[in-house]
């Protein structure tokens, strides 16, 4: 008997959804609207995370010496710096291998060619390169490094535009997450008020039916359960029709995000793959809380059992 | 068996539609409760259906009191009233067995009780012919005969008719109160809430006055006062 009613109670939840199909259609779009903004909300999080990785590897801290420095003063350097927390490495790059890495890299530029034979000797300096266990790490190290004034063989450092970088992409980074969520917020409160009024509008329209229910015996349960299980064929219906949406949007962003990253540094659908059970099962978890809560809320007021 | 003893149900800020109302109806018996509008007869009905609750005194459906009844309790009271009113409140687009059958499949009854017993309720409603009609098919007399058979489905232990005839003319209501008295005759008892002196009178059946909230009158073979 109780797998009999839960069965109608579906059949009676789907008549209800098709009895009011424009209006079910509005709510599952409002739906589907806000599933989008969180998912953008988690691809811009994954992107950012993968600008970050990205940057991290690229940005080094560097300390150019005096073209002359002992190469034991530099070795007493090198140790110091190794032993700054947060440390990962520090190269020393040599005059040799600067100029190398310094051709190697304007190779096809004339005029820079053309320079450095006209000064007929190597202007580079011996450097350190100094990497962090970690982005976080970097304001910490660089404070440390500048604190070596002692060390005399320490002609300039190059680190400033490392730090307005990286503060920058906090703060982007920062921002994008405050407007996803300002916008995922919008998006469930709507969402809230369009399943409220869709089961507000799906009671009224089944006004003689419940009149009915109740005369001829029908539990309470019965009577409320088809507008839940409503709530629940939207929450399911959103975030199946979400997944159709946002795959395809997936195809279409990584190409513009391949020429950007590096395949192993950034794959959308990989990530949205492995983890798809967490972040599409949790998105109906939370649509179904949401949507059971509206509803609760529509019968609490309109229905009177 | 039936008791209303000394109930009351009062209304903000001070209205009375019960007061003091004492009623003793037995099994088999077919009452009519008459009273002019305001009376308090639909209040009687809302409180023997468990839609209201008594401000005071006590109300008995055989040896359950149902004065206080919890709300979870209130279907399956429900289950042994049958009720019928003014307006036939079927469902337009279900037909006259899908009406009938939606009474039984909210209550959980499973298909195979459903498909034999709807048939044999509409043969004793006498519409055993038109079970596939929409209800905008039939006449009006018809269609308060299926919320007759909707009501029997249960078999409840009483009938609780408010204002039957009230939207029919007299020969559809002859028909009717001809079918209520055939329930009647199968043991079912019969409340008759109604202003139709004419069926009153033509019954000659307890007759039950109500005036302001109280029995004013209460005869065994009685007529229409008012």
């Amino acid at each position: 008997m109780i797998i009999l009613s839960f069965w109608r109670v579906i059949k009676f939840s789907l008549q209800d959804f098709f009895r009011n199909f424009w209006l079910s259609l509005v709510t599952v779009t409002i739906l589907i609207l806000s599933l989008f903004s969180i998912n953008f909300l988690i691809t811009a999080g994954v992107i950012s995370q993968a600008a970050v990785g990205a940057v991290e590897k690229k940005i080094d801290l560097s300390l150019y010496l005096a073209p002359d420095a002992a190469e034991e003063d530099v070795s007493v350097l090198k140790n110091e710096i190794t032993g700054i927390a947060g440390v990962e490495e520090v190269e020393y790059i040599s005059k040799a291998q600067a100029l190398e890495t310094f051709q190697a890299k304007h190779k096809d530029e004339k005029s820079v060619q053309e320079a450095l034979r006209e000064i007929g000797k190597n202007p580079l300096n011996p450097s350190l390169v100094v990497r962090t266990k970690a982005l976080a790490d970097y304001n910490g190290v660089i404070d440390s490094l500048d604190k070596l004034s002692k060390h005399t063989i320490i002609e300039s450092k190059n680190f400033d535009d490392h730090k307005i970088l990286l503060a920058s992409m906090n703060i982007i980074t920062a921002k994008t997450r405050q407007v996803g969520f300002f916008v995922s917020f919008i998006f469930v409160a709507i969402t809230i008020l369009v399943v409220f009024n869709a089961v507000r509008i799906a009671i009224y329209t089944h006004k003689k039916e419940i009149r009915i229910m109740k005369l001829v015996g029908a539990s309470d349960w019965f009577i409320r359960a088809p507008f839940l299980a409503e709530a629940a064929w939207y929450a399911f219906l959103g975030v199946v029709l979400i997944i159709a949406i946002f795959y395809p949007f997936l195809h279409l962003l990584q190409p513009y995000l391949a020429t950007l990253f590096n395949a192993t540094e950034l794959n959308l659908i990989g990530y949205f793959n492995s983890n798809f059970i967490r972040i599409f099962g949790l998105e109906f978890l939370g649509a179904f809380f949401i949507n059971i809560t509206a509803s609760l809320w529509a019968m609490r007021n309109y229905l009177k059992v | 068996m039936i008791i209303f003893e000394n109930v009351s149900k009062h209304y903000p800020p001070n209205i009375k539609a019960l007061d003091n109302f004492n009623i003793e109806i037995k099994p088999g018996e077919f009452v009519s409760i008459v009273g002019q509008s305001g009376t308090g007869k639909t209040t009687m009905v809302k409180l023997l259906i468990g839609e209201e609750r008594a401000t005071k005194g006590r109300i008995m459906l055989g040896d359950w009191d149902i004065t206080n009844i919890k709300q979870r309790e209130v279907p399956y009271l429900r289950r042994q009233i049958g009720v019928i009113f003014q307006d036939f409140k079927l469902l337009p687009q279900k037909t006259l067995f899908e009406n009938v059958a939606f009474a039984m499949q909210v209550c959980g009854e499973p298909p195979s009780q459903i498909s034999a017993k709807v048939p044999q309720i509409f043969k004793l409603v006498g519409l055993e012919k038109k079970m596939d009609r929409y209800p905008n098919e039939i006449s009006g007399g018809e269609q308060q005969r299926v919320v007759i058979a909707r009501s029997l489905i249960h078999h409840p232990k009483i009938l609780l008719a408010d204002e039957p005839t009230g939207n029919l003319d007299s020969i559809n209501a002859a028909d009717i109160i001809n079918l209520l008295e055939k329930i009647n005759k199968f043991g079912t008892i019969v409340i008759l809430v109604t202003h139709n002196k004419e069926v009153v009178n033509s019954l000659r059946r307890r007759v039950v006055t109500i005036d302001a909230g109280r029995v004013i009158s209460d005869q065994k073979i009685g007529k229409y006062i008012l």
